[in-house]
């Protein structure tokens, strides 16, 4: 029997395995809930600075039968913050989130600190990822990066900078292009550290938001740069997740570099696996669902992603702390004895 | 073409076209002819934002454009409300709006304002990350006829079911409407708060908004 770790690997490679997984990555796409941080007596805020913390909470969540994988950090605030944005870290049940951006125009990126990865948060996060690696686990450690587009809109009031997309797209480039260079280097640190995936999640730089020509013009670009940079790590795997609806952009998603694209629930599964022919397709149960229903109506929602034709079964967003373990229990079923 | 008639269209043309440059100068010489800035609001500025909004559902237009089409707007109003005369003014709508507290993301507030603002209400916007309380105080400060809450983040969703439990506590929940939106929002969820109205599109959003007021206000004159 595969591992979880070789079962994703190979699903990410696009080869054939015995049934599909059940992940959830983190960073933007949480997999942490309260259940879990009552079992483990791990719980947020702390959990966000302290990389034991971090470690063991990801941990909780698979030792309890819960996500087929571990997933650091649990927010999107990190790079924000180590490039000088101010972050409230928020409570056991609300996620930490920017409260201060560090300039006010896409002009004025020369001003921002580029990320120092040994210290701060990017220093816990990549201490959480060497706890986990050394434990030498089954489990695949998947590590986050904010998406470049919504780092951008981390750092400036976001919509200063979407009018700006369009006002001043020459410095908005070069903003987008320094955001870029941070991300590679927080990103290959995560992946050195031992992180077997890597997933970029962007939740503001959307076809629904940007439409299809800015994504392809501010977004495609940015998203292939980061994953083209790590092509020489050999054995890793990259998923991109991209919020809203899709249905603007499916042929821009073909000419995204990453081995997996995530997406959200108001967009259909079965137009993603028509549409996109070249990775490996992941979702989309809605979180929303995930919180409110019964284990036994997840098991069918799950049924029908599989059925719908996604290779890797997951929450279509993160999940609510306030979701019920068994529930998360019930997705996580549902793929093991799922078969094709 | 009369010069009335001109300047309209053109202070129209400003927003769609996204000339928030231009539009300054355009009304201007709008409010230099002592022209009525109500009704360059009205029928200038107002129905180009409606054309910019259909150009968003149509998908020709996405948050970028439709964002600078709003400044245009703004810039337009500054000028033009120099110039409003008499009662043309009629009687105005209230809405609180804002994004409920754990969540900064505020565009589809945003948008919501705006297209109220084309609808005919007066707008009080609370900004982002608004604890409940402030929505009660706001509104019965103004005398809001709605409410309207966003988010975009499932883990905040609840904080709008108690701005409800809120307004029941103070026994005003008859008295105001209460819209939800956002991204993680959807019909269902508004039906099970017991929150008054939801739309996916702002434009469509702010047409629900008129009428559930409209409603209210029959029902409470019957």
């Amino acid at each position: 029997m595969l591992t979880p770790k070789d079962r994703l690997h190979n699903i990410l490679k696009g080869n054939k395995v015995d049934r599909p997984p059940c992940i959830c990555p983190g960073g933007m796409m949480n997999m942490i809930i309260e259940d879990v941080m009552d079992i483990t007596g791990v719980t947020w805020p702390s959990a966000h600075t302290n990389a034991q913390m971090m470690a063991d909470l990801t941990e909780g969540v698979y030792e309890n039968k819960g996500f087929e994988n571990f997933g650091v950090p649990f927010c999107m605030t990190v790079e924000a913050e180590a490039m000088g944005a101010k972050v409230y870290m928020g409570t056991k049940v609300n996620e930490p989130r920017v409260i201060e951006y560090p300039i006010e125009s896409v002009a004025d990126y020369t001003k921002l600190q580029y990320i120092n990865v040994n210290e701060g948060r990017a220093k816990v996060v990549l201490d959480a990822i060497k706890i986990l690696k050394e434990k030498n686990k089954e489990v695949p450690i998947i590590a986050n990066l904010t998406g470049p587009i919504s780092l951008a809109s981390s750092l400036m009031e976001p919509i200063t900078f979407y009018k700006q997309l369009r006002k001043k797209p020459k410095e908005a480039h070069e903003f987008m292009e320094f955001v870029t260079k941070n991300l590679i280097t927080f990103g290959r640190a995560q992946l050195e550290a031992g992180a077997d995936v890597l997933t970029i999640s962007d939740p503001s730089g959307t076809g629904e938001l940007l439409g299809p020509k800015m994504f392809r013009e501010f977004a495609v670009p940015y998203l292939n740069e980061i994953i083209n940079s790590f092509k020489d790590i050999k054995d890793k795997g990259t998923i991109i997740h991209i919020c809203g609806r899709l249905k603007s952009i499916y042929d821009e998603l073909n000419t995204l570099n990453s081995d997996a694209i995530s997406f959200d629930s108001i967009t259909s599964a079965t137009k993603v696996v028509e549409n996109v022919t070249n990775k490996a397709i992941m979702g989309n149960i809605s979180t929303f669902a995930l919180e409110n229903n019964t284990p036994e109506k997840l098991k069918n929602i799950s049924n029908i992603c599989l059925h719908n034709g996604v290779d890797i079964l997951s929450p279509a967003c993160g999940i609510g702390p306030r979701t019920k373990l068994e529930n998360i229990q019930a997705i996580v079923e549902t793929a093991k004895r799922y078969k094709k | 073409m009369e010069l009335k008639e001109k300047l309209l269209k053109e202070l129209c043309s400003c927003v769609v076209d996204m000339e928030d440059e231009r539009v300054e100068d355009v009304a201007k010489e709008y409010i230099e002819n002592n022209f009525d800035g109500y009704e360059g609001i009205k029928d200038g500025l107002a129905v180009g934002m409606e054309e910019a909004g259909r150009l968003y559902e149509e998908e020709e237009y996405y948050i970028p454009e439709l964002l600078i089409c709003s400044d245009a707007m703004y810039a337009g109003i500054d000028i033009l409300k120099s110039n409003i005369k008499g009662d043309s003014a009629k009687e105005k709508y209230k809405a609180v709006v804002g994004v409920v507290e754990g969540d900064t993301h505020d565009i589809g507030k945003n948008l919501f304002k705006i297209m109220l603002e084309t609808a005919g209400f007066e707008v009080y916007d609370l900004g982002r990350d608004v604890p409940s309380i402030e929505f009660i105080n706001k509104a019965k400060e103004v005398g809001a006829n709605l409410i309207g809450l966003s988010t975009l983040m499932t883990t905040t969703m609840e904080n709008m079911e108690e701005v409800i439990e809120l307004l029941k506590e103070q026994n005003i929940r008859e008295d105001i409407i209460v819209m939800v939106g956002g991204g993680a929002i959807s019909q269902s969820y508004a039906n099970k708060i017991g929150a008054d109205g939801y739309a996916r599109e702002a434009s469509k959003a702010a047409k629900l908004a008129k009428e559930l007021v409209q409603n209210l206000k029959k029902l409470k004159s019957a």
